[in-house]
């Protein structure tokens, strides 16, 4: 398979045409907010497929280390096996924060914060500049 | 109530019916109105005996283009008790309860000559004292006795029992979706370690925000659309206009106007500092908007699963991601002051 350009330049790509050339010539208010939208789910679908893969790995290690279950492995490389297996692994850290604040050890709950906060920011991340566009 | 065609002559019958001494009943204007998000809405000027009235029909749309369930009687029995208790709201006027008259289940309401919040600042009216007025609007409504409110209404069994039950709508929130959402059950359990001191249970508005907040001509707020009206926390609106003023501001409920609002808002309903406090209201800003993610959560779930193919369902998961580092933020900033807030409720007993 040809690699380059990178699926993150394409959809990048694709984001900008539809911004410098084609929403130039929609006429209706609602077409146009519904390619500003598309615009803003193509640029957060580049910056993921950059990604996704090695994030949910380095997440789930981390989760691992935090919960001390195993966490086992994706069945395989493929995008629907390794989500599959990265459920599996939100499980575990879902399970871990009623855990922690039942056991009302701060110490605990704050490091089950600091990897949520992590997962929030790379999601931030993913959606850069939000731009409730279409809405009031 | 859609058919422009059919539908003046519908509700000329209708008035004739309803108002059998009204003479030469003619429908000057009958016209569909924008900002129903639910609901069918559309305005009739009627004429009768030389004088001409506005009106507003609020129906049921068609079952296949419903966005949510909700039932027209418990709304018109609710808008006839809140309107008879002197709540600034449009009054409930006629029902058809059948849909036989006007094409669909309807209410029929008087035509408010107020001005929607958002447009109202807008066009550059200052919001100087509304945050006052926002009190006294909604103690009015929260004034009404439980025992007053339609038997169909739901009854939480206490104070425990409801905040466990909108608690655990953030569980089930991830629960239901298509994959594990570690922060929603991060949100719950913080919820529940730090609930704030009970408060008494109150008619709740249950969309409460500037979309359906007006401002009248002498500068009252008046509140629109009932339909999601349930029994709760009485800081649950208050948290729910909050939340919904961070995407659409201005906020009322800013660093400007909290405190003047939670004095005002104690002195008309009687609740004390510690129950109602810019930490508490904030507590409330993030608890209160778990209806709203339900619903986002299950669009986003069904694009997911190919089960609906609405471009919205998919955008609107980016407010629930941004949601998720807001609400994360908060609840740690809140954490040192609802414990004293706690505290302070636990000595005092």
């Amino acid at each position: 398979m040809f690699s380059r350009p990178t699926t993150e330049q394409l959809l990048a790509g694709i984001a900008e045409e539809l911004r410098t050339v084609v929403a130039s010539e929609v006429q209706t208010e609602t077409t146009k907010i519904m390619l500003q939208q598309i615009d803003q789910i193509l640029m957060g679908c580049s910056r993921r497929a950059a990604h996704e893969i090695a994030w949910v790995h380095e997440e789930a290690e981390k989760i691992g280390a935090l919960t001390g279950k195993p966490i086992g492995k994706p069945a395989s490389l493929h995008l629907e096996d390794v989500l599959a297996w990265y459920h599996q692994v939100s499980s575990l850290l879902s399970d871990e924060v009623g855990a922690a604040f039942r056991s009302g050890d701060q110490g605990r709950i704050d490091a089950v914060k600091e990897l949520l906060d992590a997962r929030s920011a790379i999601e931030m991340q993913v959606l850069g500049a939000l731009e409730l566009v279409g809405r009031g | 109530m859609l058919h422009l065609e059919e539908m003046p002559h519908r509700v000329k019958a209708f008035f004739e019916k309803v108002e059998p001494t009204w003479k030469n009943v003619s429908v000057e204007k009958y016209e569909v109105m924008t900002g129903g998000y639910s609901r069918l809405l559309a305005r009739a000027d009627v004429a009768h005996d030389g004088i001409v009235s506005t009106f507003v029909l609020r129906g049921d749309p068609p079952a296949d283009k419903s966005l949510l369930y909700t039932s027209r009687v418990q709304e018109y029995e609710l808008l006839r008790i809140v309107g008879d208790a002197g709540v600034r709201t449009p009054h409930a006027l006629y029902f058809d309860a059948t849909g036989e008259d006007l094409g669909t289940m309807a209410i029929v309401m008087e035509f408010s000559q107020s001005t929607s919040f958002l447009p109202y600042v807008a066009a550059g009216n200052s919001i100087e004292g509304l945050n006052v007025r926002l009190a006294e609007a909604i103690a009015s409504y929260q004034s009404i006795p439980i025992s007053a409110l339609p038997a169909s209404m739901e009854r939480p069994a206490s104070w425990d029992a409801y905040m466990t039950k909108r608690i655990n709508s953030w569980r089930e929130a991830s629960n239901n979706h298509v994959e594990s959402l570690p922060v929603f059950h991060y949100v719950a359990e913080w919820l529940d370690a730090h609930r704030p001191p009970p408060a008494p249970l109150v008619l709740m508005h249950g969309d409460f925000q500037c979309a359906n907040v007006m401002v009248t001509a002498d500068g009252h707020i008046e509140v629109i659309d009932w339909e999601l009206a349930g029994i709760g926390d009485p800081r649950e609106d208050i948290g729910y206009f909050k939340a919904v003023s961070q995407a659409s501001p201005p906020d009322l409920l800013g660093d400007d106007g909290i405190e003047g609002f939670c004095a005002r808002y104690r002195e008309l309903t009687g609740l004390n500092e510690l129950q109602v406090n810019p930490a508490t209201v904030a507590y409330f800003l993030v608890l209160g908007v778990v209806g709203t993610v339900e619903q986002l959560m299950q669009g986003g779930a069904a694009w997911a699963k190919g089960e609906n193919h609405l471009f919205n369902s998919v955008f609107n998961l980016s407010s629930v991601l941004f949601g998720q580092s807001m609400w994360l933020n908060f609840l740690g900033q809140l954490s040192e002051p609802m414990k004293q807030i706690a505290a302070a409720a636990n000595g005092g007993k």
